[in-house]
């Protein structure tokens, strides 16, 4: 891809900044409505109760107050979920975690609202609560679902584990512990549904997919799908807790039961008991090489903590499962994961998906084995490193964009020794490390990976488009409007991205997985190419010359004497005889049947992954064991720029809550069985916990499939920082720690 | 508690409310007053900085201030920093070099950011972070944003 470009890899700017930066962008909780009253949820103090009775008489009576509902309430399906149908929207006789909606109370203000929940009077029955996943799968733990406490169950092999142990040098065998991580992102979880006067119901939403809110919403109110309108607002960040429904199904409810305007906006402290976080999970892995680093054999149980409900636990065990071997080539491997049900609030879905747990396990242990090698850790994983052609233990082959690996590391090479050479500050304590990392993209085989999207070209040359998965603050609007107006050889200024309906958008499925600028941007080049073929067979007509003699470049028709029409025009007459050019066009991840593997369960295998390495330089103060990560680089292949800012600005996000993975975050229980609920004590990185000597190295190696050459980058930046600093601190004062988050506490205990 | 009369500066007008004087700054913005670009993230516990505003110039969270305690105060918010829809030159520079992502945290950010500015025309990189480190931001890393108050900063100085 040699030809200069319009407007892929520049740097543009994002069109809804005006918006942003001046306080004017609409969140859900900001748009005007009228005669609006307010829910409020009563949700379960326990972890795990019986429900004898729920009275609501006093919360009913209460001033202010329109209406209390309960479960028995809902009209349609009481119960829903991303994967299992196993959640209720509000509480069927029991709770199985604190937070859990037991009951909305509808009232004038937000204040009566919230004063009468505590009016709602329940019986409650507590159990023994379970927090761990082992203990859940005991065989007898009390189970919290009929189906017992085993969500799901992956079990993948390749080549011979006993031989390829029984041939190692060295074998070395590790228990890791990753923490419960919220997505924290900064606009809590929200939704406004208005009853409309013809029995329909508008729903604005803060979602990754609302067309499944749609359906959910439907389902509830038992109405039909037509009869749900669900419009997403500007998103304030997701980072995959917004996957699951969020607050739309009690939005909807509230709105059907009183036939109003019904707005609820959860607390920080309700965000953090009662939506989807990074799984927490227990990762014990052993690994055998030979005595000059080849890896030989690799071994691996991990049990994840997905909470009272599954959310999208099951799909995070399968890519959790996949990238146990990270970036490199291992001919043994027996993998089992097992995702369980427990108490704690549920996790699902969230930035990277099961590959920061399980890359924090095989970037440490990788070290881990360089130094009981005696090797340099970046000889061992170069020795290792998967390579264009190379397949990887679900018998993938690994495509010509794996030639990032190397280049990743001899870049890291140099950066090491750059680093290695800076004196730590007096009394500090300074060390090295680096991690891999590889980061699956797209839903995996057999299940429907696709997105849909659509342009309708205006009479004055401009192009609208019609996202049909919503921009969740990341840049996809600004990604997919760079790529339309290249594909049509535009300026980026004519294409306008509008915000999702779905009376009027395409389905665009859920925006997640890293994979909206590969799936978006073939589908709008796609639709960019029908548009132009729509033109030229109009403008054959209107000239009279043969289609085959017109070309289009650059919103101009040409015509076979080099006449230059201006596409507007074209436009215009069409308009003027009521018609339009618009095109929709779908774009599906590609799983060719002849080369993915069908003997793996369903979502897996994962066919293209996006490859990159990071370095870090930490100073550790060894009375205190604080660490302070002073220097990082970040290596990551995109394929190609799309658009330059964006892509930085994702490596950066990725980075600070990375950093904060490594350092400082962890949903926990406190000693009176409180979970940690607030920023007073969940502590995400703040400006200054970022290092002060920050770059970014981005690799361009084309994905052949890919828009203009293009993969993802939403995930993979946070993938590789905690391994990097777990092994830094190691580098600087000696100390392994294989929890997350590596806390001074854990430090100073290990030093001493 | 009862409404009472509360005078104070908003955004340049001097404008008189009536409200419970318990209710908080943020509220009232939001709900009375329809300014709805200062948000609510942490829970109104004066952890995140999303809802900072200005008063008497100084960076406050308005989720921890009283309305009762704004009575004869100067308040700035971020629908009151564009002078007559020209942008001012922090808000220029955080769509210049893509400091918006999410754009949650950004009218706080930026009122954080003016507070610096003014106290500080010309602060250095680690005042830059010091002075923003009030303020969460998920998206950005904040990377981006301690560059376009840096471009502020020479803007302002230039200008």
């Amino acid at each position: 891809m040699a030809n200069e470009t319009r407007t892929v890899g520049k740097t543009e700017l994002r069109k809804d900044a005006w918006d942003k930066v001046t306080g004017a962008a609409q969140y859900v909780a900001d748009i005007p409505q009228e005669r609006m009253c307010y829910g409020a949820i009563v949700r379960s103090p326990h972890h795990f109760a019986r429900i004898n009775q729920i009275n609501t008489k006093a919360a009913e009576d209460a001033r202010g107050v329109l209406r209390v509902i309960i479960a028995d309430d809902i009209p349609g399906r009481k119960i829903h979920g991303p994967l299992v149908q196993d959640q209720p929207s509000l509480a069927i006789d029991v709770v199985r975690h604190m937070g859990e909606p037991v009951a909305l109370v509808i009232a004038e203000t937000r204040q009566a609202a919230r004063d009468a929940v505590t009016l709602v009077e329940v019986d409650y029955e507590p159990f023994v609560p379970i927090f761990d996943p082992i203990t859940a799968l005991q065989p007898d733990a009390k189970k919290l679902h009929t189906n017992g406490n085993l969500v799901a169950e992956f079990d993948v092999r390749d080549g011979d584990i006993e031989n390829g142990f029984a041939d190692a040098d060295v074998i070395l065998e590790e228990t890791f512990n990753v923490p419960r991580i919220s997505p924290a992102y900064m606009e809590p979880e929200n939704s406004v549904a208005r009853w409309n006067d013809d029995g329909s119901v508008t729903v604005w939403v803060s979602s990754q997919h609302p067309f499944t809110d749609q359906a959910d919403v439907a389902e509830a109110l038992n109405l039909p799908v037509e009869k749900v309108q669900v419009k997403s607002a500007v998103i304030g960040g997701a980072f995959g807790g917004k996957e699951d429904s969020t607050l739309a199904i009690l939005a909807g409810l509230g709105a059907w039961a009183v036939k109003r305007t019904v707005q609820i906006v959860n607390t920080r402290q309700e965000s953090f008991l009662a939506h989807p976080k990074r799984h927490p999970a227990q990762i014990q892995l052993k690994v055998g090489a030979k005595k000059d680093g080849t890896l030989l054999a690799l071994k691996a149980t991990a049990h994840m903590d997905t909470g009272a409900y599954a959310s999208l636990g099951p799909a995070v065990g399968i890519i959790l499962t996949e990238t146990l071997a990270g970036s490199y080539r291992v001919p043994n491997v027996e993998l089992k994961t097992l995702v369980a049900y427990t108490n704690s609030p549920l996790s699902g879905a969230m930035r990277g998906f099961g590959s920061p747990q399980s890359h924090f396990a095989v970037e440490s242990m990788m070290d881990m084995l360089a130094s009981a090698l005696n090797m340099e850790p970046i000889t061992l994983r170069r020795k290792n490193i998967l390579r264009p052609g190379d397949q990887m233990f679900t018998k993938v082959v690994v495509n010509q964009t794996a030639l990032s690996l190397p280049i990743c590391l001899d870049n890291a090479e140099e950066i090491i020794k750059r680093y290695q050479k800076i004196e730590p500050a007096p009394g500090k304590k300074a060390g090295v490390g680096m991690a891999l990392a590889a980061q699956s993209m797209g839903l995996g085989a057999k299940v429907p990976d696709d997105s849909t999207h659509r342009l309708e070209w205006l009479r004055d040359g401009s192009v609208l488009l019609h996202l049909g998965s919503p921009d969740m603050g990341q840049g996809l609007a600004m990604t997919a409007e760079q790529i339309t107006a290249e594909a049509l050889g535009l300026p980026y200024e004519m294409v306008k991205s509008v915000e999702l309906d779905t009376l009027k958008s395409p389905n665009g499925n859920v925006t997640c997985a890293s994979r909206m600028t590969y799936l978006t941007g073939n589908a709008v080049i796609n639709a960019s190419r029908q548009l132009i073929e729509q033109l030229l067979t109009e403008a054959s007509k209107m000239l009279n010359v043969p289609r085959e003699k017109l070309a289009y470049k650059d919103g101009l028709v040409i015509t076979p004497d080099g006449e230059k029409v201006v596409a507007a025009e074209f436009i215009s007459r069409v308009a003027d005889d009521g018609r339009q050019f618009i095109s929709e066009a779908t774009f599906s991840f590609p799983y060719p049947e002849e080369t993915t593997p069908q003997h793996l369960p369903i979502g897996m295998p994962h066919v293209m992954f996006c490859f990159g390495a990071q370095i870090a330089r930490v100073e550790v103060d060894p009375e205190l064991g604080t660490v302070d990560v002073t220097h990082m680089v970040a290596i990551h292949d995109v394929g190609k720029v799309i658009s330059r800012s964006g892509v930085e600005g994702q490596i950066e996000g990725g980075i600070a809550s990375g950093i904060g993975y490594a350092l400082y975050e962890s949903m926990v229980l406190k000693d009176q069985g409180q979970w940690i609920d607030s920023f007073t004590e969940y502590l995400i990185p703040t400006s200054k916990d970022m290092p002060e000597h920050y770059e970014n190295i981005i690799l361009e190696i084309p994905e052949a499939s890919g828009p203009y050459g293009a993969k993802g980058i939403g995930e993979i930046p946070l993938v590789p920082t905690a391994p990097a600093i777990a092994n830094a601190v190691y580098d600087a004062i000696g100390v392994r720690v294989n929890s997350l988050p590596i806390t001074p506490e854990k430090l100073i205990k290990d030093m001493i | 508690m009862k409404a009472i009369q509360i005078a104070f500066n908003l955004n340049g007008k001097l404008i008189t409310i009536s409200s419970a004087p318990n209710r908080t700054l943020l509220d009232v913005l939001r709900d009375d007053l329809g300014l709805t670009g200062a948000k609510d993230s942490c829970g109104g516990e004066g952890e995140c900085g999303a809802c900072t505003v200005l008063m008497d110039g100084q960076a406050v969270n308005s989720c921890m201030v009283f309305i009762g305690q704004v009575q004869s105060h100067t308040i700035v918010t971020i629908e009151g920093l564009s002078d007559e829809g020209q942008l001012h030159p922090l808000q220029k520079a955080f769509v210049e070099v893509g400091a918006v992502q999410c754009g949650y945290c950004t009218p706080g950010m930026i009122m954080s950011a003016k507070a610096l500015l003014d106290r500080n025309p010309n602060p250095s990189d680690l005042e830059i972070r010091e002075g923003l480190s009030g303020n969460l931001c998920r998206c950005t890393g904040y990377v981006k944003i301690a560059d376009a108050v840096r471009l502020a900063a020479e803007e302002l100085s230039h200008g």
